[in-house]
């Protein structure tokens, strides 16, 4: 299992890394290194999913075509991003030389923790009752080659739970799954959480640098206060952030864990700097995230509005209300559908 | 009115108890409110977690989201406090005071903090030791390595939310909304009477061989604890294998099909 998950680990952040220079580029985003990258390109996978999986769930699409299609995108995006060598190289040569300035006490405890959750839910499993639904729509849609026709807890074929239709994070394990050769179920609950706890470290790590530059040290003890307070939360099992350490699989804890924190990060950068390209990252965020839960796309609005308005009224800029209110078109329009789909 | 304060009352407690991080947020918050100097950080680290708490509170905006979002998952606006990143801002704003020694003897000391006030997530409360890849339990990894595939069944309540994670070639002729069903005395379903039927401890063979046969069911996964009233045989079913805990019954020239089929 071992290579199953360092090869899903390198194919996921090695293409999702590639995938964001392409789309720093584009951008025109500055400098910011390897984490930036890997984050943005992560999203954007994440976006361009839901771009192609609602029309095709819709018309009843094989997961087989789906795979193609979203393979081919990706490797395109993937092949982009090789053409940005000078960026990747200006990367490489800043973070070799940065390497022992984050040799500080807050980053190592910060990656001592992470290891630590880490290696706790590689030996431990978590049994989570919606994963009957979640984790079998993952595994029907490879065995069948069916996307969302089948009841996930029987295998019966019925008309689509307009509930999840528009929100099918599950298919994103189903088609790592179907690039690796592992089931949903151990790509699910073994190989994920190696794949999404140190995404989120990352979206910690990269709000720790905006709010502190310069003082790297600062920046580690944020990210290790991040961390533990992964570890030790309260309330009941599935209260808000406690997702990660528990279910990392599950869309709602990604949605909580990973994407909520980098709406947060994109909102501090507009904040401090309008720019374009980080709008256009915004709203990519705000599409991505409508793929993880449907909770999403109502939490998601609620979450960038409330921000946006405090900010552009700090600001006295209606422009700024207007570009946030924009980067929510994608929750406000899938809403709109999900409204048209349950009624 | 009473209602919503009811439902956001029990959801609030559901999430803080057991720890004391809440009060560390609202310290944070405030803290972050009175030392940061940036107006736009004081309102994204320390407005912004008090918006979301009085957007909750509030039963204006609480009745408008419980009935957008619904009653049942009202709670998740909760999600939005970004405990994660307020506390540890505001205690680097603490840190940010010390130099040297004394603020890496502060941070340990807030790590500390965080460790009493909060609660211990990765412990045996709710993890346990995974002895499958699939991370899931040994029983179901045992009783899916005696099914073939392709199969439509009935499984003991504990087997049905994960034995098609192990083998999704199975089907099940219902799913864990039939628990859903425990209670009904009398019912025309066919779908409860069969469920409920599988549920006795001493079950009428006479009764659920029938049901089951006009769905198609080619086998059955029962506790061992279980007694029949009748034998499989006489029904066209065998016993096909058994686990420590499980025990399977066939459908008799299943297999003879399968392989007609082939």
């Amino acid at each position: 299992m071992r290579l199953e998950i360092l090869m899903s680990a390198a194919f996921f952040f090695g293409g999702s890394c590639l995938t964001g220079y392409a789309l720093r580029r584009f951008l025109k985003l500055k400098q910011e290194g390897f984490l930036f990258s890997i984050v943005t390109g992560a999203m954007f996978w994440w976006a361009l999913m839901e771009v192609i999986l609602v029309p095709m769930t819709m018309a009843l699409a094989s997961f087989t075509g789906f795979t193609v299609l979203y393979t081919a995108l990706l490797l395109v995006c993937m092949a982009a991003g090789c053409f940005c060598r000078k960026e990747i190289l200006e990367d490489i040569r800043q973070a070799a030389a940065s390497v022992r300035a984050y040799m500080t006490l807050g980053h190592l405890m910060a990656l001592a923790l992470i290891f630590w959750q880490l290696y706790f839910i590689h030996h431990h499993m978590y049994l989570e009752w919606d994963d009957t639904y979640y984790v079998n729509l993952a595994n029907e849609a490879v065995q069948s080659d069916r996307i969302y026709w089948i009841y996930p807890e029987t295998g019966s074929i019925v008309d689509f739970d307009k509930r999840y239709v528009l929100s099918l994070w599950p298919i994103f394990y189903a088609w790592m799954s179907k690039l690796t050769g592992v089931l949903p179920t151990v790509m699910a609950h073994t190989i994920f959480p190696w794949l999404i706890i140190p995404l989120a470290g990352m979206v910690y790590e990269l709000i720790g640098r905006r709010l502190f530059p310069g003082d790297r040290q600062l920046q580690g003890m944020f990210l290790a206060m991040a961390a533990l307070l992964h570890l030790f939360m309260s309330g009941e099992h599935t209260a808000g952030i406690t997702f990660l350490s528990l279910t990392p699989w599950v869309g709602k804890g990604v949605l909580a864990g990973v994407l909520i924190p980098v709406l947060f990060y994109w909102i501090l950068c507009t904040a401090e700097k309008e720019q374009r390209g980080l709008w256009v990252m915004l709203g990519i965020t705000c599409l991505g995230g409508c793929l993880l839960s449907s909770m999403g796309i109502m939490l998601i609005p609620l979450f960038v509005g409330t921000a946006v308005c405090l900010v552009s009224i700090h600001k006295r800029s209606p422009g700024y209300l207007l570009r946030g209110a924009a980067a929510c078109l994608p929750c406000v329009l899938l809403g709109i559908y999900y409204i048209y789909l349950s009624h | 009115m009473q209602e919503f304060f009811d439902i956001a009352i029990t959801d609030f407690t559901d999430t803080f108890e057991g720890a004391f991080l809440f009060p560390v947020l609202l310290t944070a918050a405030l803290f972050i409110l009175w030392q940061e100097k940036d107006l736009t950080r004081k309102l994204l680290l320390g407005a912004l977690p008090l918006v979301f708490l009085l957007l909750y509170w509030c039963p204006l905006t609480g009745i408008l989201f419980m009935k957008i979002l619904g009653e049942n998952v009202y709670w998740r606006i909760l999600w939005l406090l970004l405990l994660a990143v307020t506390i540890p801002y505001g205690g680097c704003l603490l840190l940010k005071k010390f130099t040297g020694i004394r603020r890496q003897g502060m941070f340990l000391l807030c790590m500390a903090g965080l460790i009493v006030c909060g609660k211990e997530l990765l412990s045996q409360e709710w993890f346990e030791p995974s002895t499958n890849v699939y991370k899931l339990p040994q029983y179901v990894i045992e009783v899916g390595e005696l099914l073939p595939d392709h199969v439509h069944g009935i499984v003991s309540n504990r087997l049905l939310p994960y034995i098609r994670m192990y083998n999704p070639t199975i089907t099940l002729e219902y799913g864990r909304n039939a628990l859903a069903y425990n209670g009904i005395e009398e019912t025309d379903s066919h779908e409860q009477m069969l469920y409920l039927e599988a549920q006795k401890k001493e079950m009428d063979l006479g009764v659920l061989i029938p049901l089951a046969e006009e769905v198609q069911v080619d086998f059955f996964v029962f506790s061992n604890n279980r007694t029949y009233i009748g034998e499989w045989e006489d029904y066209g079913y065998e016993h096909y294998g058994s686990t420590d805990e499980f025990d399977i019954f066939f459908r008799k020239g299943y297999e003879a099909a399968e392989e007609g089929a082939e």
